[in-house]
């Protein structure tokens, strides 16, 4: 037994030397393994050089990335810029002898950004997910928490010439709990637009306004006063038009237009501002009654409603956003006339449009506006279609920063903001659109640009590149001064449901503002969740009166 | 185990066993999950994260003051008691209505008659409920309002949807009721051609009308049928919500009083800026009790043991 033991114990020393020496021996005759591994320099060519090389080394020839993105129908550039951006990188890796490519496997666009958020938060945890996406800002911070999207704080700190181009309050906006998540895409503002026909018919100079508006002398009571002389007289059919469904976000300017908050930087909790949300109400309950607002608003179809209501000269006022303008060169939503629907021309949207800042809810506030940055976000599973992914998981995510990084290159967030009429997001584009001459290259895309990305902005290119729209986005950039961001909060988009339904309930008289109110806290504390994370501040005031 | 006994077995398993793992794989399982998941924190689908996060009752908890202190749950209730009960009496009397309409009719128009009543069936849901959409649209784009307003019959579009509470349950109680009705119409339109003619050839000869065929001879023998077809109906309208759900996320119709709990279900796990899984399970798991109660009652009420006994005669 002894002896069995003995040679047991023999046996397994032999092997485990035989084994260290046939180990050993397979060392030396190996090739060193090839690195995983790149540190971002701020130097964007050697950085993707680098990259390149690591991935010709590990045998990768083929990356493969999808990106996806949403919103109005002029800005797929939230998509293209990503295959752009693909290209100029293949291109720094073609001109350095690098056999890596990038192929963008999937463009995937649709209209509503609500939707998209939905499917990438359900196919996110499967893996399949674009690895690029771009949607608003206020889906962040609920990305974030749950690991959904990438943190890049400390990628972009090598890039931070590139980082401070950007405005800072766009850059804040794609944070959560002080790390980054994202890159800045586009943002906009939302001015209330007049018809200039319609003021015409009723004495309202409109080429004082913007001045009256900035200055606090016209305020939500005159554009009452104005819209029932508009109705009254018959020079329209409504005196004011705003967005349907969720009141997020073009409504939600009320509350900072009557001096209310959304959110507490103290405490972390979003607030119900009772004062201003009544006057808010208030404020759609007056319009609705009397007939200048239409009381079904909340339900009206987008594309054969609101939009024809508005172009065709049927209301004064409207709250929309920057992006109308080149929306209604585009859509066929004009029908006036001939019947057959048309998109506008650029100089009709010029001639019939004029445009100031959200007007201070009462004497003594502040106009308003409101941005919703969109934001690209890289996903936390970026590039798992790959081979050699978990080895390779940090290269990958390095180069989809990088395509971020190029993917914001001035032109091509330049063009997205011309054809979509959205604003640009770093200092370097803004200069870009006011450049005549770069203008005109846009117009007959003799830019250098991918040709699938040429054939997929042709048609929008030919239809809103000119001086005239070029003209607008410098008109209105001066809006961001005066532009407030809804709270990045996970229970946000909560609340925000919550308001729609008061507005709705309060516009069909089915409420009165007051009811409206208890209505939002009736909600909000019925849901404890919900109830944590809001603060109810001050009481429906007592003798205050619309119009004033 | 003797022989027959273990022959009977083998029998029985190779019959029965496609509908046992049926059940298992497409209700048993997905129902022990629902249990499971609602006694965890998961939303917006992190498995990863909170799969294994028990939180005990805390969301019944939550679910039950929030059916206590919002406004509008009582709404969803009503709809859903509503909804249910008319939605399940159209479809059961209407497909049996309409197989015995068809029954007395010769077979050619019979066969095109029913499927027409099938077409809605056939359709995609968001095409069909599309339509019903723009017919019952609120304003004057509506098919509906623009006929009325052309007929003189009113000046102003009616917004049918959002006159609550009626006005919101009729949208979705016509819309669910057509494509509903065909299910009973089929089934009923089986059972009546399996009654042997001789019985109502012989009524004809004795002078009786369909009324009296109908009433005497063709519906007490399809009562189990009629059975089936109401157990199915009622469970299936329980949970039914593919159709509402459009309708209210286009704002057709009032969305306090177009949402069924089940909807309500939908809406909580995947429908909200936050998705809120284990609220929606905890919601869902009530929801299926009151369907196994429910379910339960209406088998005891209908005596479906009876149908369940052994046959007289040889055997």
């Amino acid at each position: 037994m002894k002896a069995r033991a003995v040679w047991i114990i023999a046996m397994l020393l032999l092997g485990v030397v035989a084994s260290g020496c046939i180990g050993g021996e397979k060392e030396t005759t190996q090739t060193q393994a090839p690195s995983a591994e790149v540190q971002l320099t701020g130097d964007f060519t050697k950085d993707v050089i680098a990259i390149g090389k690591v991935l010709e080394q590990n045998g990768i020839n083929e990356v493969k990335f999808s990106a996806w993105g949403s919103g109005d129908p002029n800005s797929v550039m939230r998509v293209y810029g990503i295959v752009e951006a693909a290209r100029r990188i293949n291109k720094i890796w073609a001109d350095n002898g690098i056999k890596v490519k990038i192929v963008i496997t999937d463009t995937h666009y649709v209209a509503s950004f609500q939707d998209a958020y939905k499917e990438y938060l359900s196919k996110q945890p499967l893996g399949q997910a674009g690895d690029f996406f771009v949607n608003s800002y206020a889906f962040l911070p609920t990305l974030a928490d749950e690991g959904y999207v990438l943190d890049i704080t400390d990628y972009a700190n090598a890039y931070k010439s590139v980082i401070d181009d950007f405005y800072p309050s766009l850059i804040e906006a794609s944070k959560f709990n002080g790390r980054l998540y994202g890159l800045p895409q586009d943002t906009e503002a939302r001015p209330l637009y007049v018809r200039k026909d319609v003021a015409a018919k009723i004495g309202l100079d409109v080429s004082t306004l913007p001045e009256k508006v900035k200055n606090g002398e016209f305020t939500w009571s005159d554009v009452y006063y104005w819209a029932k002389k508009a109705k009254e007289s018959g020079a329209a059919e409504w005196g004011l038009i705003h967005r349907k469904g969720s009141a997020h976000p073009d409504l939600i300017q009320f509350i900072f237009a009557f001096g209310g908050k959304l959110y507490d930087e103290k405490t972390g909790k979003l607030v119900v501002d009772v004062p201003a949300v009544y006057k808010w109400l208030y404020v759609e309950w007056k319009f609705a009654q009397d007939g200048l607002l239409p009381k079904d608003i909340m339900s009206w179809d987008w594309a054969k409603q609101i939009h024809p209501t508005i172009v065709e000269g049927r209301t004064l006022f409207d709250i929309g956003g920057t992006w109308y303008w080149t929306e209604w060169q585009t859509k066929q939503y004009y029908a006036k006339g001939s019947g057959e629907p048309r998109g506008l021309k650029p100089e009709e949207v010029k001639e019939w449009f004029a445009y100031t800042l959200f007007p201070a809810g009462e004497k003594g506030g502040k106009p308003v506006t409101l941005s919703q940055p969109f934001v690209w976000m890289i996903n936390s599973k970026a590039g798992a279609q790959n081979p050699k992914y978990d080895e390779l998981k940090d290269v990958y995510h390095k180069l989809a920063f990088l395509m971020l990084i190029k993917a914001s290159d001035p032109d091509i967030n330049a063009i997205h903001s011309v054809i979509s009429a959205h604003l640009p997001v770093r200092k370097e584009a803004a200069k870009l659109i006011k450049d005549e001459k770069w203008l005109n290259d846009l117009k007959n895309l003799n830019l250098d640009l991918d040709q699938t990305v040429k054939d997929n902005i042709k048609d929008i290119v030919q239809a809103t590149v000119n001086p005239i729209n070029a003209q607008f986005l410098a008109d209105v950039s001066y809006m961001l001064e005066y532009t407030h961001l809804a709270p990045a909060h996970p229970k946000y988009p909560a609340l925000a449901d919550i308001f729609k339904e008061a507005v709705d309930k309060v516009l069909r008289g089915e409420m009165t503002p007051e009811d409206g109110v208890n209505y939002i806290i009736q909600k909000v504390k019925a849901d404890p969740e919900l109830a944590q994370n809001v603060e109810i501040v001050g009481e429906i005031p007592k003798d205050w009166k619309f119009p004033q | 185990m003797n022989k027959i006994n273990r022959e009977k077995f083998t029998a029985l398993s190779f019959f029965l066993s496609p509908m046992i793992l049926m059940v298992v794989l497409f209700y048993l399982v997905p129902l022990v999950m629902t249990v499971y998941i609602s006694f965890t924190r998961m939303r917006n689908w992190n498995v990863e994260k909170y799969l294994t996060e028990f939180v005990g009752f805390y969301n019944y908890q939550r679910l039950f003051y929030m059916f206590q202190h919002d406004p509008t749950f009582k709404a969803v209730i009503l709809t859903t008691v509503v909804f249910v009960g008319i939605t399940l009496i159209i479809n059961v009397f209407g497909g049996l209505a309409l197989a015995l309409a068809t029954f007395f009719i010769s077979e050619k128009p019979a066969s095109s008659f029913r499927l027409l009543w099938l077409l809605p069936r056939m359709s995609p849901i968001a095409v069909y409920s599309l339509v019903w959409y723009y017919f019952f649209h609120g304003s004057e784009i509506g098919t509906l309002n623009s006929i009325l307003m052309k007929l003189g019959v009113i000046s102003q579009p009616i917004p049918w949807g959002q006159t609550v509470p009626w006005g919101a349950w009729s949208i979705i109680i016509f819309v669910n009721g057509l494509v509903g009705v065909s299910f009973g119409m089929i089934v009923f339109t089986s059972a009546l051609n399996q009654i042997p003619k001789e019985l109502i050839i012989a009524a004809r000869v004795d002078g009786a009308s369909a009324w009296e065929i109908s009433r005497k001879i063709l519906i007490p023998l399809t009562k189990w049928h009629f059975l089936y077809v109401l157990t199915w109906q009622f469970l299936s309208l329980l949970t039914t919500y593919p159709h509402i759900f459009l309708l209210v996320q286009w704002d057709l119709v009032n969305k306090d009083y177009g949402t069924t709990l089940a909807l309500y279900v939908f809406n909580t796990a995947f429908g909200r800026g936050e998705q809120d899984q284990g609220l929606a399970a905890a919601a869902a798991v009530i929801l299926s009790i009151i369907g196994i109660i429910g379910g339960f009652v209406t088998l005891k009420v209908l005596q479906f043991e009876k149908m369940m006994k052994r046959p007289r005669g040889d055997f």
